[in-house]
């Protein structure tokens, strides 16, 4: 099989998807590839941060600058994706005034709007900070779901006329001399829709030019086609709380360092992070004395942290670069900016730009300025229109907020259905249909699950981080068999029992480093519900292959007080059921 | 948040704001965030199983909603409270379902406080009405002054007509009735105390209808502890909040919280322990005064609180005080309070009764008697009140007696209400068991005065 097409972007995270937006709203005809979900990569596994530009102010601040007006635009362009918390730079009394002042000064210098608080001002806005914390900065961070910003970009690209095909991987890039004009892509499941159980298909898909924006695997893609591109992938823990602790954005006011910031996101709050430099993006360790190091290190600014429950960790890699011979060694110091490598000047190689470094907050005017280049490559002029024209879901929000409407749904669960869906709650949300709520800790109704499906196929993930739904405190313990069973009747039980496996094991993967107090409880009422009520229990160590990962698991934090010996000593007890 | 510009540039250290920018040291309850409350549930739903409205109405949420779901939703800026709140009765029967201590009940009376502060308009006839109930103890002295007019009046049809048309109160109920001479009136009559002693002494925390309208389960609490020889102390109180918790009407619960915390701290220092006869006044200043309010003596007050019988089967030999008593063949059907459940005391009364010769208590089961108070006093409970209440209704008619026995004074009027039983207060029993014959003046008085 295969296609043709004008522009091939690879990669949908942020970036892919901006791009794929910003061609196709200038009217280029746009293919999209990416490996398994949107978000999968780096996109879906970050903080949730959407900058002010202050934690650039001092070391970065021609990032600091471009953060600022990216976030005030993605205000107006994607007010359904941000919530606008407000963001604190919080100083303790071990922290240097120098600094203090430095990062005051640098946020004016960048244009960034920000107001010093006293101690009791900044507790007064967040009450669980420290009794001792100094005083803070407030700044206009905010808080964005990377999920919906990234999904509203490839819907928009769709409806400019993209064709977006997940779970497509890139197995070979096409190479004639020098010039690179397709990919091969597999698909896991033939074009389309995701369909779990239909058999996979290769397709051949040419381009007039190919962008590979595949972050932190932007050097496994080019090697396909012999080319080199020295992406320092660099790892960093986060930790979601089951709660919000804050509802600003907590930074630590200091140069650097791990464990500096809480984000509170949407029902919880996350905690970032760590930077590691990695040398696989898709294979590294996940290691128990990151979460430690950094509940411990952030209780120091919200000491209530330490007795808080988490609800999972996950892992993101950043895909930083730097030019060749620039040679920093730590990783926090490697730049944030990102770099246009076009392999014509670079490798001589025409008909291929890789995109590496930037962050989620600049997405869009990285988008913009690939856009111009792939532009000026094919001779076309059009301009760009992604900082004015809203995303779907964020055309008219006020009046959205204004409306009174609540669909028939309880107050909270209203609330929150409206703020996902932005100016598409009516559409979804209005039905004379039964409207329950299917996923009781995120207040996710079957409509806007059937919506969701209805955009992604069987793919439970899909569904997953469209709405949220199996995200909260039981992680799907409770919903996830009945967004299953939503799948019925368009697709068959075998289809409906993959789909369901899928996202069980998803989002048993980051409970691993979550296993004490009250998660574990939750852990173990989700087994037994699930053994009792789909009789999913049978043992999987008893099966011929089983393969438990053991040591993924945390043994817990010695800091916290187990409700159980079941938290203390989970890792052996698994183990004595294993060897039997 | 601070509204006052300020100049950013400043630079220096906030420790001179604390001259002009005063910081709420205790927020309201209304503003409490009890987000981090909902740490603690993994969704198993044993308090929506245990929760006696949502047994009955299916448009009831039930408690997991209303408490941690809920919470976990909330933003801090978020004020609009779900009105299915003000189904909740209040029976706090989440409270001790709940394997993994949530702090139900606090979840639902801090959210109820704002659902009435911010979503529930004080001119509404519902807001009038509920504040009418829960402040049933201000009208209760004027009724008590002119005590035949006013049991006369409210048993008027036209003023039950009035009732529940205007201000939305069952006319299905009888009012109850008022004592002719209230409790702190045949106290002072009395003269106080007979006992004096400074090694054993208690601080009677009355409630308001053990004054107001029966007054004979208090003469009897003051007649139990004087037999064992205790200085019985009656100080100064307001109501204890409980009915203002149930209709979310938390300042006027401060107030009168903020009375009897100062009131019953004096107390403490004067040596003695506060007990309570009414099941909710004491679970009211045990759990609700320190998960809601901060006074200065709350903790001390509510750690020194006990129930008046649950503190002489602790400090007394009680059991043993009563083998060998007897009454004449009384039989009762006995209902546990949701509120005495909570604290741990359902089984406490079946037992003693059972070391009373002539004296057969039978457990009516654990079911809720459903008017939590004045829920089932609204006209729009009413029903639902009386469905939860039906368990019970059979079993103490299948039970073999005909009089009632519970602690709760608005679980007896259900249970009066339900069968036409009269109803008893376990302590009147137990003084029958232990100063029967002992015919002293004021046990005279009290059967002149029928």
């Amino acid at each position: 099989m295969a296609t043709d097409t004008e522009v091939l972007v690879l990669g949908g995270g942020s970036t892919g998807c901006g791009i794929a937006r910003d061609l196709a709203m200038r009217g280029l005809e746009v293919t999209l590839v990416e490996r398994g979900n949107l978000t999968d990569g780096t996109t879906g596994r970050m903080h949730g941060l959407l900058h002010s530009g202050g934690r650039y102010a001092v070391s970065d601040q021609a990032s600091a600058t471009e953060c600022i007006e990216e976030n005030e635009i993605l205000r107006e362009i994607a007010g359904h994706c941000v919530e606008e918390t407000g963001g604190l730079f919080v100083q303790r009394p071990e922290d240097a005034d120098d600094y203090f002042r430095e990062k005051l000064e640098g946020c004016r210098d960048c244009g960034i709007p920000a107001r010093v608080l006293s101690g009791r001002e900044a507790r007064e806005v967040e009450p669980y900070l420290a009794d001792d914390v100094k005083r803070a900065i407030e700044v206009p961070d905010a808080a964005v779901d990377p999920f919906r910003l990234c999904v509203a970009n490839a819907v928009d690209a769709e409806n400019h006329g993209t064709r977006i095909e997940t779970h497509a991987e890139v197995i070979d890039l096409l190479r004639d001399g020098d010039d690179i004009y397709g990919v091969e892509v597999r698909h896991d499941s033939g074009p389309g829709k995701r369909a779990h159980g239909v058999a996979g298909t290769t397709e051949e898909i040419t381009a007039d030019y190919v962008v590979n924006a595949t972050g932190a695997w932007a050097g496994q893609i080019a090697a396909l086609a012999d080319l080199e591109i020295a992406v320092r992938p660099s790892k960093g823990v986060m930790t979601i709380m089951n709660v919000r602790q804050v509802d600003t954005v907590i930074n630590r006011c200091r140069p650097k360092g791990d464990a500096d910031i809480v984000v509170p996101h949407e029902t919880t709050a996350i905690l970032g992070t760590t930077d590691e430099e990695v040398s696989d993006p898709d294979d590294y360790p996940e290691e128990e004395w990151e979460v430690d190091e950094m509940i411990d290190t952030l209780s120091e600014l919200v000491p209530i942290l330490e007795e808080a429950r988490t609800i999972r960790s996950f892992w993101g890699v950043r895909p930083l670069y730097e030019p060749p011979g620039t040679g920093t060694q730590d990783p926090t110091d490697i730049t944030r900016d990102f770099f246009l490598l076009d392999h014509a000047e670079r490798d001589g190689v025409s008909g291929l730009s890789s995109i590496v470094g930037g962050k989620l907050t600049t997405y869009r005017a990285m988008a913009e300025e690939i856009s111009d280049h792939v532009c000026e490559k094919l001779g076309v002029t059009a301009s760009c229109a992604t900082a004015d024209e809203p995303l779907p879901g964020s055309e008219n929000i006020e009046a959205l907020e204004a409306g009174m409407d609540d669909f028939g749904l309880r107050s909270p669960v209203a609330r929150r259905s409206k703020q996902r869906l932005g100016s598409r709650a009516r559409e979804v949300l209005e039905t004379d249909a039964p409207n329950p709520v299917v996923c009781q800790c995120e207040g996710v109704t079957r409509a806007e699950i059937r919506d969701a499906i209805a955009d992604s196929g069987s793919d439970l993930n899909a569904v997953r981080i469209r709405t949220r739904a199996s995200m909260g405190n039981c992680q799907g313990g409770f919903c996830c068999g009945t967004m299953a069973s939503e799948l019925h009747p368009e697709y068959d039980e075998a289809t409906v029992r993959s789909a369901l496996d899928e996202l069980v094991q998803e989002r048993w993967k980051g409970q691993r480093h979550a296993l004490w107090g009250e998660q574990l409880s939750q852990a173990m009422l989700n087994y037994a519900l699930h053994a009792t009520t789909m009789n999913r229990d049978r043992d999987p160590a008893g099966e011929e292959d089983a393969s438990l990962e053991y040591d993924a698991f945390d043994g817990g934090r010695p800091a916290a007080e187990p409700r159980t010996d079941g938290g203390k000593h989970g890792r052996n007890a698994s183990r004595d059921r294993g060897d039997h | 948040m601070s509204d006052t510009e300020r100049p950013t540039d400043d630079g220096v250290p906030g420790t001179e704001d604390d001259e002009f920018e005063p910081v709420q040291v205790f927020p309201e309850a209304a503003e409490m965030d009890l987000r981090p409350g909902a740490d603690d549930c993994y969704k198993c739903s044993t308090c929506d199983t245990n929760c006696p409205v949502a047994e009955v109405d299916d448009e009831f949420p039930g408690p997991k909603f209303q408490g941690p779901e809920q919470w976990r939703l909330k933003r801090q800026d978020d004020h609009d409270i779900d009105d299915s709140v003000m189904k909740c009765s209040n029976c706090m029967r989440c409270d001790s379902a709940c394997p993994s201590e949530v702090p139900l009940s606090q979840m639902h009376n801090t959210a109820r406080g704002e659902y009435v502060e911010e979503n529930m308009s004080t001119f509404s006839r519902e807001y009038l009405r509920n504040r009418l109930l829960a402040n049933y103890r201000r009208l209760a002295p004027l009724a008590a002054t002119f005590p035949r007019t006013a049991n006369f009046v409210m048993g008027l049809s036209a003023t039950k007509w009035i009732g529940e048309k205007v201000l939305g109160i069952t006319s299905e109920r009888e009012f109850p009735e008022f004592a002719t001479e209230t409790f702190r009136e045949w106290w002072t009559k009395r003269g106080g105390a007979h006992v004096e002693s400074d090694e054993n002494r208690i601080a009677y925390f009355h409630g308001c209808y053990a004054n107001y309208n029966t007054p004979e389960v208090a003469k009897a609490l003051v007649r139990v502890y004087e037999h064992f020889g205790y200085e019985v102390m009656v100080p100064e109180q307001s109501c204890s909040g409980t009915p203002m918790f149930a209709n979310g009407t938390l300042e006027d619960a401060r107030r009168a919280a903020e009375t009897n915390v100062e009131a019953l701290a004096a107390a403490l220092e004067d040596g003695a322990d506060i007990v309570a006869s009414c099941s909710s006044c004491s679970m009211s200043i045990r759990q609700e005064y320190p998960e809601l309010f901060d006074f200065e003596d709350t903790a001390a007050v509510a750690e020194n609180t006990w129930d008046a019988v649950e503190y002489l089967r602790v400090h007394e030999d009680l059991e043993g005080e009563l083998a060998g008593t007897s009454v004449d063949s009384a039989a009762f059907a006995y209902h546990a309070p949701c509120h005495s459940r909570n604290q741990g005391l359902d089984g406490q009364t079946i037992e003693l009764m059972s070391a009373i010769d002539g004296v057969e208590a039978h457990d009516v089961g654990d079911s809720c008697s459903g008017i939590s108070g004045t829920y089932g006093w609204k006209a729009e409970h009413y029903e639902t009140s009386m469905k939860i209440g039906e368990e019970m209704f059979e079993h103490m008619e299948s039970a073999p007696a005909e009089t009632g026995l519970t602690e709760c004074p608005t679980c007896s009027m259900q249970m009066e209400h339900g069968t036409g039983y009269e109803i008893k207060h376990t302590l009147e029993v137990i003084e029958a068991a232990l100063l029967e014959g002992d015919h002293d003046a004021d046990r005279r008085g009290r059967q002149e005065a029928r």
